[in-house]
């Protein structure tokens, strides 16, 4: 049966862009994970996987097989697929489950079978480890442990992916590997964007192992390998802590032992070791040991070099963090990245507030917005109207909040930014633009229409409700949107900063290939030096970019940036734009390194995660 | 107007929006109702903003040798101190860049159009002359002035004749209403009439809560009262031009005054800005708006609605509490012999200007 038949070129292309980030793989919007899925947590059997299945049957990779029978034959048409996808992506995954539905259907009416693989003295090893239906061979549940969105890496099938229900499973599989000389990598979620976990050999997919043990007592939580921000946030959360986390569908391990965890919390819960009370690992020959154990390998320390990482985390004990009950977001508009960036710096010195961060315009824009058109429009709306470039974003308790009221014209607090989220396709239709181009003022006009006096007229003309907001998404979600958007936490920007769960909005339109440099946060003229110089790069090679954020650390000596580039993954010529704009960069990045303190390239920090934050930021 | 004359008119334009200067005054010439640009206009496209005018050498020599007179009426009218760089750019540099042109073409006489306004902060008088004055309400009345010195000493170095035009504000035609902005007299009148139009959606609905926030409520026959008092001079008032006296004024003066002099096109009868509340609520139906002195003003809090008028309208305040007098003695004697006058501008004139306001939603087309 010729799949191209069966599978319209549509459904073909929107399978293909799958951005692998994984927020399928967590309950975010209440809606309930794949049901399929939350019964067998292979990649394979969440809509990623079953994208993923689409795109190689279609393109013929793989034949039909046994586990790719059962995928498809599983799906419910539930629909949560499409609320989650839509939320982040603005796809719409549920038009390819149903594809693969009449293709199996097709495919069956025909009289085919679907092929049988054999299992191996391998696969039977590893399922003597696990139990069986945990190990696997089948290439429909392989291929989506094949690739990620990295354009620099090609796809690589594994010959087997297993999931472990324990850290001593696990430890088994990985002395058995190194045993048998077979190379294994560990993924956390199956969610990957750098192009570091893929192999011929094991894929160990730690989904199944999500323990959570809170301490209150001690302030930290013990988690398993397969916990993910969202679900250790939630927990600390019911419990009224907070953890300093990373994306929501990452797993926390695996972000510690990557990159180490940052985000805008770290300008006071810091990163790398700040993080760690103590972690356990596997080492590649199986050895266990621990972080605090003196004879241990110390992964605190850092060197400047690309390294393995130490070993694959089987259990950690974070930090937890105390929370007030005043705490609440504000948004402080800034015309200039310098004033944004010496605003940030200053707050930091002298400890106002929490999570600290400056968004640009496009990041503003798109984590506020529930379609990209809005967003485009929204951004619009703010830098050529409102003046607004960028943000600085604060959670804070009262105190915290009062002393910037007294430091700054104006500020977007709680509530004005609920207004602004809940009206905003009334704000990009609005008769705004004229009645701000007359004013003539020698402020940005952000101050005076962000003026008390103002807000209401705001309301007024942004008639902000769920309602309205819904109204911008396509017809059929908006029931879903209006009841989402009713929640409270939706426009609670404490919630949200918590949990980012818009954060992967900013590969809507595109994927989003980050680059992330520790810098000094004064003088200005390094940050300015290096967006500059991305940009330049970005441009020479026509590659769509933007500045990410800042966020100030250690009392705002340094901080970290993330400039992004977008592309098309699933295009080779923007692949091909990217390795020729990396030559430039890397070289770029490391000169500056060497010339000015405090830049140091993320890369370096690949697999260093636990190190002490002194040893990288002050080296 | 100059066409008529029989001028033949060269007019430099340059690209904006994606737009070719041909494209940008045909436009032009569209809105004003023409059939076309007539046959004794040329575009040339250059840009003020170059030294060279953004012309090859060639072209720039060519259009020296082809031009008799120079009118320059491009400036920029932003009052906004933040935007000084670009107003001083435009009103004062590309200035002289035009009479670095002016001095080595044929031209005889340089035509400056300038404002009223670059007399500066006084009170009374502002003669018809070139003045010494160092304090100014805003960058532009600024820039114009230093334009108009600098203008004098060049063209007088150069033995090109100058004549200086000091309108007031200008506002649409005083028989179509027509005009292409909205900003100055209109922008004051235009914030009232949003907010009108946001409480008082057109199918008659009425956003009671909403408005209450802001004070403001409803009374019979669609009327809408805004409890709001507005600061004003005891004397005195806005001094407001048509557009069509100023295009008549201009012509008149460029074919009469040919030695080069100074004068002001403005209007005799500066208008009370309690007049134009008159108008304003008449026109509109709203009640509750009052001119009020400054002393009375401040004698009680602002209420919210004042606090947003006066901070959208901040940069015109100075305009709606002028008591800057021009004498227009030279311009008169050659518009009275003409039978040029300005004006008055009455409840028809700015109904007028209003209807075609709310016609072409004060410039929006969406």
């Amino acid at each position: 049966m010729n799949p191209l038949e069966q599978i319209p070129e549509d459904i073909r292309r929107t399978a293909a862009r799958c951005r692998h980030y994984a927020m399928c793989k967590i309950d975010y919007l209440d809606t309930g994970l794949c049901p399929p899925a939350k019964k067998t947590p292979y990649v394979s059997y969440f809509p990623q996987g079953r994208m993923d299945l689409c795109d190689a049957l279609a393109k013929e990779l793989i034949p039909v097989t046994g586990a790719a029978v059962d995928i498809i034959s599983s799906c419910t048409l539930c629909g949560s697929c499409d609320r989650q996808c839509h939320f982040v992506t603005g796809m719409r995954p549920m038009k390819i489950m149903q594809a693969l539905k009449a293709f199996l259907d097709a495919f069956q009416e025909k009289g085919e079978k679907a092929a049988v693989i054999p299992e191996d003295e391998l696969l039977k090893a590893l399922k003597n480890i696990v139990g069986h239906k945990w190990a696997t061979n089948d290439p429909a549940h392989l291929l989506a442990y094949a690739n990620d969105p990295f354009p620099l890496a090609d796809r690589q099938i594994p010959g087997y992916v297993v999931l472990p229900g324990s850290a001593q499973e696990l430890v088994e599989i990985v002395r058995f590997a190194d045993k048998a000389h077979i190379p294994a990598v560990v993924r956390g979620n199956g969610g990957s964007v750098f192009g570091f976990v893929f192999t011929p050999g094991i894929v160990i997919d730690v989904n199944r192992m999500k323990k959570i043990h809170l301490d209150p007592d001690n302030w930290s939580a013990v988690i398993e390998p397969g916990v993910t921000s969202f679900e250790l946030q939630k927990a600390a959360a019911e419990k009224g802590y907070r953890v300093n986390t990373a994306e929501p569908a990452a797993t926390v391990c695996g972000n510690i032992v990557c990159t180490g965890l940052f985000s805008t919390w770290a300008n006071v819960y810091g990163v790398g070791a700040d993080h760690i009370v103590d972690m356990t690992f596997v080492d590649r020959h199986g050895t266990v040991f621990t972080a605090n154990d003196k004879n241990a390998p110390n992964v605190f320390g850092f060197e400047e070099a690309v390294l393995e990482s130490p070993g694959i985390c089987t259990e950690a004990r974070i930090r937890m963090h105390p929370v007030t009950d005043d705490e609440e977001g504000l948004l402080v508009p800034f015309t200039t990245l310098a004033d944004a960036v010496s605003f940030a710096r200053d707050i930091s010195r002298r400890r106002i507030g929490l999570s600290v961060g400056i968004l640009g315009g496009h990041y503003l824009s798109t984590f506020i917005s529930p379609t990209q058109s809005l967003a485009n429009q929204t951004r619009d709306v703010f830098s050529s109207i409102l003046e607004i470039n960028c943000v600085v974003s604060v959670i804070g308790d009262r105190y915290a909040r009062s002393s910037i009221r007294q430091m700054v014209p104006c500020v977007i607090d709680s509530s004005t930014f609920r207004m602004f989220t809940l009206g905003l396709p009334q704000l990009v239709r609005s008769d705004l633009a004229d009645i701000v181009e007359g004013l003539e003022s020698d402020r940005p006009a952000y101050e005076t229409v962000l003026s008390a006096e103002m807000l209401p007229v705001l309301e007024e003309m942004l008639a902000p409700s769920s309602g309205t907001l819904a109204a911008a998404v396509d017809e059929d979600l908006r029931d879903f949107y209006e009841a989402l958007y009713n929640r409270p936490h939706m426009t609670d920007m404490v919630w949200l900063t918590m949990f980012r769960i818009v954060s992967a909005r900013m590969s809507r339109h595109k994927h989003m290939f980050a680059f992330l440099i520790y810098v000094p946060l004064e003088p200005m003229d390094v940050i300015q030096e290096l967006i500059t110089s991305f940009a330049e790069i970005a441009e020479d090679h026509g590659i769509e970019h933007d500045l990410g954020f800042i966020t100030p650390l250690d009392l705002g000596k340094r901080g970290i940036l993330e400039y992004d580039y977008y592309i098309d993954h699933t295009d080779n010529a923007e692949s091909e734009k990217i390795r020729q704009a990396m030559a430039d960069i890397e070289p770029m990045v490391d000169k500056l390194s060497r010339s000015c303190k405090g830049v140091t390239f993320l890369k370096y920090i690949f697999s260093q995660g636990c190190a002490r934050k002194e040893n990288f930021l002050y080296a | 107007m100059l066409s008529q004359q029989g001028y033949t008119v060269l007019l430099l334009a340059r690209p904006r929006d994606n737009a070719a200067p041909e494209e940008r005054i045909k436009a032009l010439f569209d809105w004003l109702g023409t059939d076309g640009i007539p046959s004794c206009v040329q575009i040339v496209p250059g840009d003020l903003n170059c030294s060279d005018l953004g012309l090859s050498s060639a072209d720039y020599h060519l259009l020296a040798s082809r031009v008799d007179e120079i009118i320059h009426c491009a400036s920029d009218t932003s009052f906004s101190e933040r935007k000084r760089s670009q107003i001083e750019k435009a009103n004062f540099e590309n200035l002289h860049h035009l009479l670095g042109f002016a001095a080595k073409s044929r031209c005889c006489f340089f035509h400056f159009i300038s404002t009223a306004y670059a007399a500066g902060k006084r009170r009374g008088v502002c003669p018809e002359a070139l003045v010494d004055t160092r304090s100014f309400f805003n960058v532009y009345e600024e820039t114009k002035h230093r334009a108009e010195k600098s203008a004098a000493e060049y063209c007088g170095r150069e033995g090109i004749r100058l004549n200086i035009y000091r309108p007031s504000i200008v506002y649409g035609n005083s028989r179509t209403g027509k005009t292409l902005r909205f900003n100055a007299m209109y922008y004051p009148v235009k914030i009232l009439v949003f907010l009108k139009n946001l409480y008082l959606t057109k199918n008659g609905e009425q956003s009671r809560e909403g408005a209450e926030k802001m004070g403001i409520s409803f009374g019979p026959g669609g009327t809408i009262h805004m409890p709001l008092r507005i600061e004003a001079a005891a004397s005195g008032g806005i001094n407001l031009i048509p557009v069509n006296f100023f295009t008549a004024a201009f012509s008149a003066i460029m074919e009469t005054a040919l030695d080069g002099d100074v004068f002001h096109i403005t209007n005799d009868k500066p208008k009370p800005v309690s007049d134009i509340i008159h108008y304003t609520q008449k026109f509109f139906t709203i009640t509750g708006i009052q001119a009020v002195q400054t002393k009375d003003f401040q004698s009680s809090s602002q209420n919210r609605l004042e606090m947003l008028f006066n901070r959208y309208t901040q940069v015109y305040r100075q305009y709606m509490q002028d008591e800057r007098i021009f004498d227009n003695t030279k311009a008169a004697a050659i518009l009275d012999r003409k039978g040029i006058s300005c004006p008055d501008f009455d409840y028809s004139i700015f109904s007028t200007c209003m209807q075609y306001a709310e016609a072409v939603n004060w410039g929006n087309p969406s």
